[in-house]
């Protein structure tokens, strides 16, 4: 692949136009393609190497995950994401993938992801499919909850409360399931209380609403 | 949706026989492995008698565990047990069933040139090898564009830079890069840290880090110089044969597909691999005889094999606790290295008549790399990819059209009609294997190399991750197994 595109760029168009007859149109677009992406990647995250392409994999392209249980980066509040890569680090929050990746980044590189995914603007949970009859009760249960007074107007999220609207349906359910059952813990252990007192019916209504929630402009 | 891996429209019978085969894949030709708590209580069998003391206990029945027990086996040795946490033996090597015989890998699949140890043990289990598929032109996808491309046999790598990283391998021993006389200079650096002093062009940069996320587990910025010097070391301090088709790691595959050649071992075996028996707790590991705790009850021995690899062990509880240096390297041990791999089949390879060869390279899309995948004889015609993860959605039926539509651009309409469709994320899957291959970060061998391989007590460090050669690769796994079935077997004759 490599070889191949410089050699592109040195023949020129005009000479890969003799070559691939017919192809011409779709290497043309090629081409397009990595010269405008590259532009727009480093716009976006600076200059190659990129940090954030350790992350893209398992949380999207720039932070948007079409996953139900790798969670989307894009639009967290800066402050949380950077306290939940130093939990990561430090055992607090437990998971097998993350702990030893967060454990290799410096302060300045926390900094630099938290900034750079919090900068993307959330977007909607396209893949998830809802059920009406689970999202009605979910809106119900996080209503009656208040789950807006910590996780902010349209449960977009601001400094340590993270955005949940639109974020992956099976992430959201493993967080509230684990909070429930004290594998995973927050400072002040409010979230963790709230999980309590919700059932397994409950945390699945929510999930769903949630995942099935768009992401309101801000 | 997230549990479901598998749809065969036309194949669902061979899809039940299938998973009948796969939850004890070991059971060919009714070898009778013991499985399910169900046996749990005849107390016959080896290591059930809490007085019973057996000289070896192996965790893991993958390719390093079972090795490891065949050579016991070989040796004369009776008194071991192999325990393994799923319901089938292979580990990190698994076949999906297609039908008809035929079979794919959703794990590893490929040796290639230097891998000895992998080939001497297919030859001694009478299985045979074949050549990977790349003869005909690879697609190449980006946003619209498309081109088609005859790679020859290659990945089309920038030979200037490839050449220097070959010659900077020489100096970074594959086995225990720590000691390398460089280690100080390199191992500060990331591979992506190097790059950038080498003047890469636009073009050539997302080829490198699919590249490197493909053979080291990570994109540039977060792989380790030193550790992937030490790659290329194993691969004969040659960087084409670490990372290329023809006459390279990618370049050779086994009839009857990976798995076979544990499901043979464990043949042999018998019951003395039992499988759903994970292994949660580990203690008196510094006395006489190490207790190990499973979910079938405790399992007592001398010396015990630990076939797998580090961020595993650090999912068992030690009694004492490990000391300092080994759980701190367990505790940083890399697991994020994608391993997503789907297999789309056909009722025929029809690329390969239009003189494609069913090879795509992606841009900035949901496949890394997919790859003819067909039976030896192309009978039937079977596409692997290696996916990104969170760049598929994770619902099977949306997944399953989106990579359909892409090879039909690739390809043509006739990847309209597939006849099945698998999709495994290993690092989701079950807590067995976390992820694929180790991605080394900067920094890590410095820290943590000196602990990777003296035994604690009775613990002896085995798993692919522990070879001296070709590490986190299979024949990386059947060297380790070697290795520590002598290590045993060298400690039971001094006590
Ligand atoms: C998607 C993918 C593609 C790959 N491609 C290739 C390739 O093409 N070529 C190549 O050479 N290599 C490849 N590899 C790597 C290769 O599969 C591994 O290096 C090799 O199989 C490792 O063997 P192992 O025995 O060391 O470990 P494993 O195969 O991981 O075996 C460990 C075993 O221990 C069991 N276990 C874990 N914890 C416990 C516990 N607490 N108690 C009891 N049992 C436990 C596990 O279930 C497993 O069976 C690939 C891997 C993946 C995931
Ligand atoms: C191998 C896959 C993988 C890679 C690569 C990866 N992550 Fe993660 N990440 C996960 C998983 C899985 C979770 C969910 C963990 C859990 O369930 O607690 C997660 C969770 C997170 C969270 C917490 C999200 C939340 O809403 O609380 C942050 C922040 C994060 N990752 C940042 C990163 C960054 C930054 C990178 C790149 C440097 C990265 N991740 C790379 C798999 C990955
Ligand atoms: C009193 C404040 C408070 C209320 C009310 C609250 N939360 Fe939270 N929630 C938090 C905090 C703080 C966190 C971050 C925890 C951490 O840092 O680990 C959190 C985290 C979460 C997460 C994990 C998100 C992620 O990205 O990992 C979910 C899911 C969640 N809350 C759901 C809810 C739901 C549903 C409700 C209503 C039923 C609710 N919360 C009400 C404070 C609150």
């Amino acid at each position: 692949m490599k070889k191949l595109i410089v050699l592109g760029v040195v023949a020129g168009f005009v000479a890969l136009l003799a070559c691939y007859g017919r192809d011409a149109l779709g290497l043309y677009r090629l081409m397009d393609h990595i010269a405008t992406s590259s532009e727009a990647k480093e716009a976006d995250s600076g200059s190659w190497p990129r940090l954030t392409d350790a992350c893209i994999g398992c949380h999207g392209r720039q932070g948007h995950s079409l996953h139900q249980g790798y969670p989307s980066l894009a639009g967290q509040p800066a402050p949380y994401l950077a306290s939940q890569l130093r939990r990561f680090a430090s055992g607090e929050r437990s998971n097998p993938n993350m702990g030893p990746l967060a454990m290799t980044l410096t302060e300045y590189e926390i900094q630099q992801l938290a900034g750079y995914f919090a900068r993307q603007s959330a977007i909607g949970n396209g893949s998830f499919k809802p059920e009406a009859a689970l999202v009605a009760r979910g809106e119900q249960l996080a209503a009656t909850a208040g789950c807006a007074a910590c996780h902010g107007d349209n449960l977009m999220g601001h400094d340590q409360f993270p955005r949940l609207a639109g974020q992956g349906h099976d992430y959201l359910l493993a967080q509230l399931n684990a909070f429930a059952q004290g594998s995973r813990k927050d400072p002040g252990g409010v979230m963790s209380a709230i999980a309590a007192t919700l059932s397994a019916d409950d945390r699945r209504a929510l999930a769903h609403y949630l995942a099935a929630l768009a992401p309101a402009e801000n | 949706m997230a549990g479901k891996r598998t749809s065969t429209p036309y194949l669902d019978l061979k899809r039940r026989q299938m998973l009948k085969f796969a939850g004890a894949s070991a059971a060919i030709g009714g070898f009778g492995l013991c499985s399910g708590l169900a046996s749990a209580s005849e107390s016959t069998r080896p290591g059930d008698d809490a007085e019973d003391v057996l000289d070896v206990a192996i965790i893991g029945a993958g390719l390093a565990g079972l090795t490891a027990a065949r050579d016991l086996h070989l040796a004369g040795n009776r008194s071991f047990l192999v325990l393994e946490a799923r319901d089938r033996v292979g580990g990190r090597t698994l076949n999906f069933e297609v039908g008809d015989g035929h079979v794919s890998e959703v794990g590893g699949q490929w040796i290639g040139p230097g891998q000895t140890a992998v080939q001497d043990l297919a030859r001694q289990l009478d299985v045979g090898t074949f050549p990977q598929f790349y003869e005909g032109r690879t697609v190449v996808m980006g946003g619209d564009g498309r081109l088609e491309y005859d790679l020859g046999g290659t990945f089309g790598t920038d030979m200037t830079i490839a050449d220097k990283l070959s010659e900077m391998s020489h100096e970074v021993p594959s086995g225990a890069p720590w000691q390398s006389p460089k280690a100080a200079e390199w191992d500060r650096l990331s591979v992506g840290d190097w790059l950038a002093t080498q003047n890469v062009q636009p073009e050539d940069q997302s080829g490198w880090d699919a590249a490197l996320t493909l053979t080291g587990g990570v994109s540039v910025s977060k792989m380790g110089l030193l550790h992937y010097l030490s790659m290329i070391n194993s691969a004969d301090c040659d960087y084409e044969k670490l990372d290329s088709i023809k006459d390279s790691a990618q370049g050779t595959r086994l009839i009857g597909g990976s798995q076979i050649l544990s499901s043979k071992m464990a043949g042999v075996l018998g019951d003395q691999v039992r499988l759903q028996c994970p292994v949660r707790r580990i203690s008196g590991w510094d006395g006489e005889v190490v207790t190990l705790h499973t979910d079938q009850g405790r399992v007592r021995a001398r010396k015990v094999i630990m076939a797998i690899h580090p961020a595993l062990c650090n999912q068992i509880e030690y009694e004492p606790a490990l000391p300092a240096a080994r759980a701190a390297l367990q505790r940083a041990w890399p697991a994020h290295s994608p391993a997503r791999k789907i297999a789309m089949v056909y009722s025929r390879p029809f690329w390969r008549e239009k003189g494609l060869n069913g090879h795509i390279l992606m841009l900035d899309g949901p496949i890394i790399w997919a790859w003819d995948n067909s039976p030896p004889d192309g009978e039937i015609g079977i596409v692997n990819a290696f996916i990104s993860n969170a760049n598929l959605p994770s619902d099977h039926e949306t997944a399953r059209r989106t990579l359909m539509d892409i090879f039909a651009r690739a390809w043509g309409d006739e990847a309209l009609q597939p006849v099945a469709y698998h999709d495994q994320d290993w690092g989701r899957h079950d807590p067995w294997s976390l992820t694929c291959v180790s991605a080394i970060p900067p920094g890590f061998w410095s820290t943590h190399g000196e602990a990777l391989h003296p035994p604690c007590g009775n613990l002896f460090w085995s798993g692919t991750e522990t070879a001296d050669i070709w590490a986190g690769y299979m024949d990386g796994a059947v060297r380790s197994g070697h290795q520590s079935a002598l290590q045993v077997l060298n400690a039971l004759r001094q006590a």
